[in-house]
């Protein structure tokens, strides 16, 4: 087997964070090389650098079949390099053809030659042994059926190196096989691969090696023949404690939200107790069900069974406003799309959602601004006045006006879907405080975070989800990054 | 916090003026026009007369001819804040005229039923419009556009393709409150119809209504993200619906003034008045996307539309001209705004690139720019 990518001391700075130091990696013909670490570790950087979207600081080097090249978009892509991304770039309306031959149709003096465009189709399809028909509308297939055509164009294309970030995010067990099927047939025809799952299960059954990075170095590199799942945990975790915040404790009181045997919207049988004072922290994998059981609790998504108790009173949550009329805060994951009214101020957005507490019929404007410049104060949001425009604001700031808004309830219950998400260290610090001074003023807070500093430092106790229930809780000594990455993936507890 | 660090939030856009203000933009814009045409007779009576159109008489007649499209423009801003957009009230103003007028004068009812029928039916007809569009995903446009024709279908079975013609019964919504007044500039009579001073307390009820009730400000929260709201306890589809309601209401109201001025029910009475109002509410800066717009805005473009067609008389240039006037005022009113901005981000762009010239050293400079490479390409990797 000859080497077919080598990067050396490859490195990336962005203002103020090092994602990338001093990374090295090689790839061989006919090999799948895993790329294991947890969120945030650099993986999504080095696949960025390699599809040419990011260029690496100076002094690394990568080689292509023993040569030196620099990457860029379309340079990787002539050199064989096709990465698939996590979310699908897809036009839903044209057929698996046209999808694949997007952008670079057949031609002959300017006319599509759909014949030859559908021939060529069908026979890269057959080679993946898959019955999916060319002209099939992109749109209706499942998403394991969407990554084969994306395999397929990259095939297409006569890549000889293809980089799959997390393709069975959202596949049936049935589907993630298949994948793995296709992934060996063209392994076997000489083909790299560079694999990234969370699901660790994947790499032991189909990767040659595996290399962890975690804070954006390179751990460790391991022949996955007779690599035992603890020694890649263990790689995997192990951060650096100064990324750990040290919080004041409240002693909890009593029980204020109780969820007994809660399905619906993709959950399945979940109880919960939170108690005043106290974090709950919610972890697990991306798309494990926590956000879709908040948005249960919230009165967003419809309860299929089971009881939802506040302060031991049965409530129904046919809608947020019931929701916030029980007390209720939910301060979502993405501020921008379902959290703020960007193009209003500042003294808008904190008072829309009390709205639903106020009996008046008429809006004071100017009452609204002198509330806005109390919550302006207190969270330290810096804008210029409480007249500015929320769009105008960074990432941080507008967080602090979502919590603006969701204190301005007066709420007792306080949902927070990762509430660091996308803002600066100092911002989050702020944050974190603003959470310690709700729980010392008695309020709860369930927080749903897939930051491991975050949940481990900032959590009284942990349930980790996985795939729409709770597989363990954790509390104490227990909360360790090795207990969460395990039961998270499906390993039981030591 | 002091001020000194206040004042050191970086924008992430740049706003200029008109952006920050949006009124006074079409505000602007709209003066200068009247400058124009007051300066275009002065200068075509060679500055011996006063100049006509900004006579109180002319003044006046304007705002008869705007009144009923600027009741109408008014919900329309609504609607549109809301997110949604309604091209049926042409028609639906055309079949409220034509129940009206069949009530007064062949159905027997009194003057007070028929015009109660015909605002009921507005509203009826539109709250079915936005209970549909608020309850499936299908875009209001396609919605109201069947609304149009339907309501065209309707009014026509009702007045089997015929006018309605009346005996003079809504006149007392025509007669001049001001009677004997006199214009000092042209010593013609004043006239204000009620239904002038009515389109002026509806303009404040909406504009209070948007801006000082907490429904007003819901619609906004609804227009500018329908999926926030609902999380902050909106419910967003009432919402969309009851704007059509007022709707519903306002074009009632309005065709029934219609009715009175021209005292035949016919289907030609509201052509082409989604046209004008919806052409109305941009003017005024309201977003088609919704969340943006306002009331004082709207009434600028009422005024500014319907006294494009009155200056093209005083100037005695012929009537087809307006409508090349009108869309070009719509088209200019409309993208004045971008093209300042656009001409503000770049005068900030030219400065940024002069202090970075001056601050930086030579690698530094490269780094910065090499990074918005980066950012291209990326999005050249995923068209």
């Amino acid at each position: 087997m000859s080497e077919i990518l080598r990067l050396s001391h490859i490195s990336k700075t962005f203002p103020g964070v090092k994602a990338l130091q001093d990374i090295s990696f090689d790839l061989l013909r006919g090999e799948i090389h895993c790329l294991c670490g947890e969120n945030g570790a650099g993986k999504s950087t080095l696949i960025k650098i390699l599809a040419g979207a990011y260029q690496p600081d100076e002094g690394g080097r990568i080689l292509v079949d023993g040569k030196e090249v620099s990457l860029t978009p379309r340079a990787a892509l002539k050199l064989g390099i096709h990465t698939i991304y996590q979310e699908h770039v897809v036009f839903p309306d044209l057929t698996i053809t046209e999808n694949i031959f997007a952008g670079s149709e057949i031609t002959r003096f300017g006319l599509m030659q759909r014949q030859a465009m559908r021939e060529r189709t069908r026979r890269v399809l057959d080679y993946l042994k898959s019955d999916l028909s060319p002209e099939a509308a992109m749109g209706d297939l499942t998403s394991g059926q969407q990554k084969i055509v994306e395999i397929a164009k990259a095939l297409e294309f006569r890549s000889n190196v293809i980089i799959l970030d997390e393709p069975t995010a959202s596949f049936s067990s049935r589907e993630v096989e298949t994948l793995l099927d296709i992934l060996r047939r063209i392994r076997a025809d000489g083909v790299g691969i560079i694999y990234i799952s969370h699901h660790l299960e994947e790499v032991f059954e189909i990767g040659d090696r595996a290399t962890v990075l975690r804070d954006g170095r390179r751990i460790s590199m391991y022949p996955i023949e007779g690599l035992t799942k603890t020694t890649l945990i263990k790689d995997m975790v192990g951060r650096d404690p100064s990324t750990f915040y040290d919080r004041e404790r409240v002693e909890p009181g009593e029980v204020v939200l109780e969820a007994r045997h809660v399905s619906g919207n993709g959950v399945h049988d979940v109880s919960l107790d939170l108690r005043r004072g106290e974090i709950l922290g919610l972890a697990g994998m991306v798309g494990s069900g926590r956000s879709e059981l908040m948005e249960v609790l919230f009165g967003a998504a419809p309860l299929v069974s089971g009881e939802i108790r506040i302060d031991g009173r049965p409530v129904r949550h046919s809608s947020p406003k019931s929701a916030i009329l029980n007390k209720m805060c939910f301060i979502t994951e993405d501020r921008q799309a379902t959290g703020l009214f960007l193009t209003q101020s500042i003294a808008e957005n904190i008072a829309v959602a009390n709205m639903v507490n106020t009996h008046q019929l008429l809006a004071r404007p100017a009452a609204d601004a002198a509330v806005a410049e109390t919550y302006v104060e207190r969270l330290n949001i810096r804008a210029p006045s409480t007249q500015a425009r929320v769009g105008n604001l960074s990432g941080g700031n507008q967080q602090k006006v979502v919590l603006g808004k969701w204190f301005n309830t007066d709420g007792e219950i306080f949902i927070f879907d990762e509430p660091s998400h996308g803002i600066d260290v100092g911002a989050k610090q702020e944050i974190y405080r603003v959470m310690v001074e709700l729980l010392r003023a008695g309020k709860a807070i369930l927080m749903v975070s897939s930051d491991m500093p975050e949940v481990i430092s900032m959590s009284d106790r942990i349930l980790v989800f996985k795939e729409g229930e709770v597989a363990g809780e954790l509390s104490g000594a227990d909360i360790t990054e090795e207990n969460i990455l395990s039961l998270s993936i499906g390993d039981t507890l030591q | 916090m002091n001020e000194p660090e206040k004042a050191t939030v970086p924008a992430k856009r740049e706003e200029s003026l008109f952006r920050r203000y949006p009124n006074l933009r079409v505000l602007s814009i709209f003066v200068s026009f009247v400058v124009i045409i007051v300066v275009l007779q002065l200068i075509s009576t060679g500055g011996t007369k006063f100049p006509t159109f900004i006579s109180p008489v002319n003044i006046l007649n304007i705002l008869q001819q705007v009144a009923v499209p600027g009741i109408i423009a008014v919900s329309m801003t609504m609607v549109m804040i809301s997110g949604g957009i309604d091209l049926s009230v042409g028609m639906l103003a055309s079949l409220v005229s034509i129940v009206v007028a069949l009530g007064v004068s062949q159905w027997g009812l009194g003057v007070g039923a028929s015009i109660a029928l015909g605002i009921a039916s507005a509203v009826v007809l539109e709250a079915i419009m936005g209970f549909i569009i608020s309850r499936t995903s299908v875009e209001p446009f396609i919605i109201t556009l069947g609304g149009m024709i339907s309501f065209q279908g309707i009014a026509l079975l009702l007045c089997n393709s015929r006018e309605v013609v009346m005996k003079g019964e809504l006149d007392f919504l025509t007669t001049n409150l001001f009677e004997r007044m006199r214009d000092p500039v042209t010593g013609l009579l004043l006239r204000v119809p009620p239904y002038v001073i009515l389109f002026f307390v509806i303009a404040l009820i909406g504009g209070l209504l948007l801006t000082f009730t907490k429904y007003g400000r819901r619609i906004y929260a609804v227009g500018t993200n329908p999926r926030a709201a609902y999380l902050a306890g909106i419910n967003v589809r009432n919402m969309r619906m009851s704007v059509y309601v007022i709707q519903g209401l306002f074009v009632g109201i309005g065709a029934t003034m219609l009715l009175a001025r021209i005292n035949t029910g016919i289907i030609t009475l509201g052509q082409g008045l989604e046209i004008d109002t919806i052409a109305m509410v941009v003017i005024g800066g309201t977003a088609l996307s919704g969340g943006r717009g306002n009331i004082v805005g709207t009434l600028i473009g009422v005024f500014f539309l319907g006294s494009i067609a009155n200056a093209m008389n005083m100037l005695r240039l012929p009537s087809e001209v307006q409508f090349l006037a009108k869309g070009l005022v719509v088209i200019i009113a409309v993208s004045a705004g971008d093209v300042s901005s656009r001409i503000s981000e770049f005068l900030a762009l030219r400065r940024e690139r002069a202090n970075m010239r001056t601050v930086l050293p030579p690698k530094e400079r490269r780094e910065a720019g090499e990074q918005g490479g980066g950012r291209a390409d990326l999005q050249d990797l995923s068209a």
